[in-house]
């Protein structure tokens, strides 16, 4: 019989929460960048209409 | 939707872990090393499941050209390629202390090996391409042609003399192990799937809006 070399088991499935775990927090991150990205440009919704770009004065 | 899934996936891998180092036995020849196969053997089942979903979608993507099919191969590749590289990672580590060896050239091993290098190559010639219809056609053959290492990386153990064991479960015939041990093994392949629906649901979502973004 062989010991039980926890070292191993530990590493294996500390490895494994490190690479899962990184790449869920990729996702995290990849889906709050694109809500901002979102909302900076966001469409404006009726009864807030925006003024053209025409109408503006560069130190207004 | 999402957010239930992630829930439940994590409910799984808890029971996994439950099961897997609270409930199963410790292995009489092997001692608790063998727990890793708590974490080995889950991965590459969903190595294996990525993978096939990359070769399927591929296909539906040649034949009517869909954007949905060609988003699911492509996250489908990465999440897969993830998982290959936890499989191999945890059988190095495994193969240390019962066979003597992190490495050898052996059947089994090398084919997963490629199998990997094929998926990574997979996902660089997509981040190659500028132009998205043609990097889509142009992955989904390197999609369906590397699947075809599946069937090779299953039936090596029976093909070549290898130090890898031949299957336990996805064989002819019951499985040879205890009970007790293949239900923590079920309870794993079980969550190890959630994960996987977990990962591909958010990265097309994902894909979905970036594509979007860039429209």
């Amino acid at each position: 019989m062989i010991p039980d070399n926890w070292g191993f088991v530990l590493a294996a499935y500390s490895l494994a929460a490190i690479v899962l775990g990184g790449y869920w927090r990729r996702l995290v991150r990849r889906d709050r960048e694109l809500a901002r990205a979102e909302r900076s440009h966001a469409v404006p919704t009726a009864g807030q209409p925006r003024s053209a770009p025409a109408s503006r004065t560069p130190l207004e | 939707m999402s957010r239930l899934l992630g829930w439940l996936t994590a409910a799984g891998l808890v029971a996994g872990i439950v099961m897997g180092f609270g409930v199963a036995p410790r292995e009489v020849t092997q001692g608790n090393v063998q727990r890793i196969m708590y974490l080995h053997v889950p991965s590459v089942w969903v190595a294996y499941l990525a993978f096939t979903v990359v070769f399927v979608a591929s296909i539906v993507y040649l034949a009517r050209r869909a954007e949905a099919a060609d988003r699911i191969a492509h996250a489908s590749a990465e999440v897969g390629v993830l998982f290959t590289a936890v499989t191999i990672a945890s059988g190095s580590i495994w193969g240390k202390p019962t066979w003597g060896t992190w490495w050898t050239w052996d059947a089994r091993l090398t084919s997963v090996a490629i199998l990997f290098v094929m998926y990574l190559g997979y996902l660089l010639l997509r981040g190659m391409i500028e132009d998205r219809e043609r990097a889509a056609r142009y992955s989904a053959v390197l999609g369906i042609i590397a699947a075809l290492d599946l069937p090779l990386i299953h039936f090596s153990v029976y093909w070549w003399r290898t130090l890898h064991q031949p299957p336990s479960i996805v064989k002819p015939g019951a499985a040879t192990m205890p009970s007790v041990i293949l239900a923590a093994l079920l309870v794993n392949f079980a969550a190890f799937t959630l994960l996987y629906a977990y990962f591909l649901h958010t990265r097309v979502r994902l894909l979905r809006r970036e594509q979007e973004a860039m429209a």
